[in-house]
């Protein structure tokens, strides 16, 4: 499926940001055949170390994370995870995350000179890491970090949504105006899970984490709906996917791909065994 | 920062295989033994690895375990537990013939010594679920295994009679004193050190922490390896919920449990930093 500016996936089927590394650890273990993509893990310009622990808990049908960007940078992965994917069959989407326009600038601009990164994901939704300007929630702000990382790279540009705004679709028309090729949704939404033991949340710092799994399917489709309603660029479907009649439904939708989050990490085969019975589908993707 | 300069565990071995349950034995309050036909786990894993558990209905995400003891002839794998929310509650509860997911095997386990070596096995209350498994590697190569056991009470003890056979000594201590001798691991750890070129520890963070602050002041020249526990989420590295602080040639780095260990040298980690972290999945 075509999702823009020479980026083609052969599955409809991805792997999403935060939940499959750099796609090694699926490698070692027989789990890339048959994807579309990868997104990788977000993608700062320096290296972070992540939040103290505890970093993950669980609740009914989900789970919450608050990881706080753990990565070894965007020279790291140029240099030495990129020249691993060299003869991968899924292409490999580099999720970038920052903290001003420029830091989402810089990073893009050093993956636009590496030939085995298909496209970029602008990760402008991490609800895990304090900083003045959240992007994702203002369309003004939204557009320009589209805008500017549009102009340093050739390569296909999707965004993904927070879905921890009033109205996602205005958010999905600024980003659309700023150039992006397609959009993905929904990010992690915003939670919390309280210890009563302890008198304060599970999590530390303001104990608010992105929640996700299957607890957030029907309001993920909801936010998917709404988007492809508003939007003429692709929509690839995010949240709580966690069987291929889950995908089918974000695909029935109107969802031009899809991702599978959490799933992956309980059920590491599933993205393998979703592209594989969706190819069996004929059609449907 | 290469973010990963420690050995990581071998994916590649992993399966994800239906298991189904053979029987669970109640050792002690809340404390079973899970028996599961898992042909290819009976026959891939090496001691200190674990599987990533999962029975439906049940949590969302697997809980891991340690091989307990393996019979790669009947094809079965059993884990020892302790109840302590949902998913373990599940375990405890399956009947025969029930199935289950069964990860693994996953992480870095204990080193085998190259040459003949003296061992001792040090276990802190459920702690002692990968020693059956490590004791009978250990025999099997001829080496001299002392197994040296500690719980809060006798109905908390894993039971002597459930590690193999030729051990070549055992003592047992308990906080109140109902079985064996009264006091802490620490406290019998002393007199059992000399002569021993090995210490494997698992069980209770601190006690970890104790035991190998006492190993390297005791017995500087013995190799000391540790399981210790962090909250896990996927087991095999994409998650990054199991961060455990460690150090590489005497600096900080990060780590993670699944991978780097979660058996690790005494020297690997900063037991400090690991101290204010929490061991469970809430």
């Amino acid at each position: 499926m075509v999702i823009g500016r020479g980026l083609t996936l052969e599955s409809p089927v991805g792997a999403a940001s935060g939940t499959f590394g750099y796609g090694f650890e699926a490698e070692r273990m027989g789990n890339l055949a048959g994807l579309g993509a990868i997104f990788t893990k977000g993608t700062t310009i320096e290296p972070r170390p992540g939040n103290a622990p505890p970093r993950i808990a669980e609740v009914p049908a989900g789970m919450l994370n608050s990881i706080g960007l753990q990565n070894p940078g965007v020279e790291v992965v140029a240099t030495e995870y990129a020249p691993r994917w060299r003869g991968w069959a899924a292409k490999v989407i580099v999720n970038v995350a920052g903290s001003t326009i420029e830091d989402y600038v810089r990073v893009c601009r050093r993956l636009d000179r590496v030939p085995e990164v298909a496209g970029i994901e602008l990760n402008i939704s991490c609800p895990n890491i304090a900083h003045g300007l959240d992007l994702g929630v203002d369309p003004r702000a939204a557009a320009a970090c589209t805008r500017a990382v549009r102009a340093v790279t050739e390569k296909a540009v999707i965004v993904k949504l927070t879905p921890n705004v009033t109205d996602i679709a205005e958010i999905g028309r600024a980003v659309q105006d700023g150039g992006a090729d397609a959009v993905s949704a929904v990010n992690t939404y915003l939670g919390m899970k309280w210890s009563r033991a302890r008198g304060k949340p599970v999590l530390p710092g303001t104990g608010t984490a992105g929640l996700s799994g299957p607890a957030i399917k029907p309001l993920a489709m909801a936010a998917v709906a709404r988007l492809v309603a508003a939007l003429t660029i692709p929509v690839i479907g995010i949240g709580g996917i966690a069987s291929t009649d889950d995908a089918r439904d974000f695909l029935e939708l109107g969802a031009r791909a899809i991702q599978i989050g959490t799933a992956n990490f309980y059920l590491p085969g599933l993205a393998a065994s979703c592209a594989a019975e969706l190819r069996q589908d004929g059609g449907a993707a | 920062m290469s973010p990963f300069q420690l050995p990581e565990s071998d994916l590649s071995r992993a399966r994800d295989e239906a298991a189904t349950c053979i029987g669970v034995d109640e050792l002690g309050p809340n404390l079973h033994l899970l028996t599961l036909e898992a042909a290819t786990a009976s026959r891939a894993a090496l001691p200190g690895e674990f599987a990533q558990l999962q029975v439906e209905p049940g949590p969302l995400l697997r809980r891991p375990f340690s091989f307990c003891d393996l019979d790669p002839g009947r094809g079965t794998v059993s884990f020892y537990l302790r109840v302590y929310g949902e998913g373990t509650r599940r375990l405890a509860h399956l009947t025969p013939g029930s199935t289950v997911r069964l990860l693994g095997p996953l992480g870095r386990g204990f080193s085998l010594p190259e040459t003949r070596a003296s061992s001792l096995l040090v276990a802190g209350g459920v702690g002692a679920a990968p020693f059956p498994h490590l004791a009978t590697q250990l025999l099997a190569r001829g080496e001299r295994v002392h197994w040296l056991n500690g719980a809060a009470g006798s109905d908390q003890l894993f039971p002597l009679r459930r590690m193999p056979g030729g051990l070549a000594g055992s003592v047992q201590v308990t906080d109140d004193g109902s079985s064996g001798r009264r006091g802490l691991v620490t406290d019998a750890l002393p007199e059992l050190l000399g002569g021993v070129d090995r210490v494997y520890a698992c069980g209770p963070n601190p006690m970890l922490q104790a035991v190998s602050e006492m190993a390297a002041r005791l017995r500087p020249e013995a190799l000391v390896e540790v399981s210790i526990e962090a909250p896990m989420g996927c087991g095999f590295g994409t998650c990054l919920g199991c961060s455990i602080p460690l150090r590489f040639r005497g600096a900080p780095v990060p780590g993670l449990c699944c991978r780097q260990g979660p058996v690790l040298g005494a020297d690997q980690v900063d037991w400090e930093a690991l101290r204010r972290q929490p061991a469970h999945l809430e």
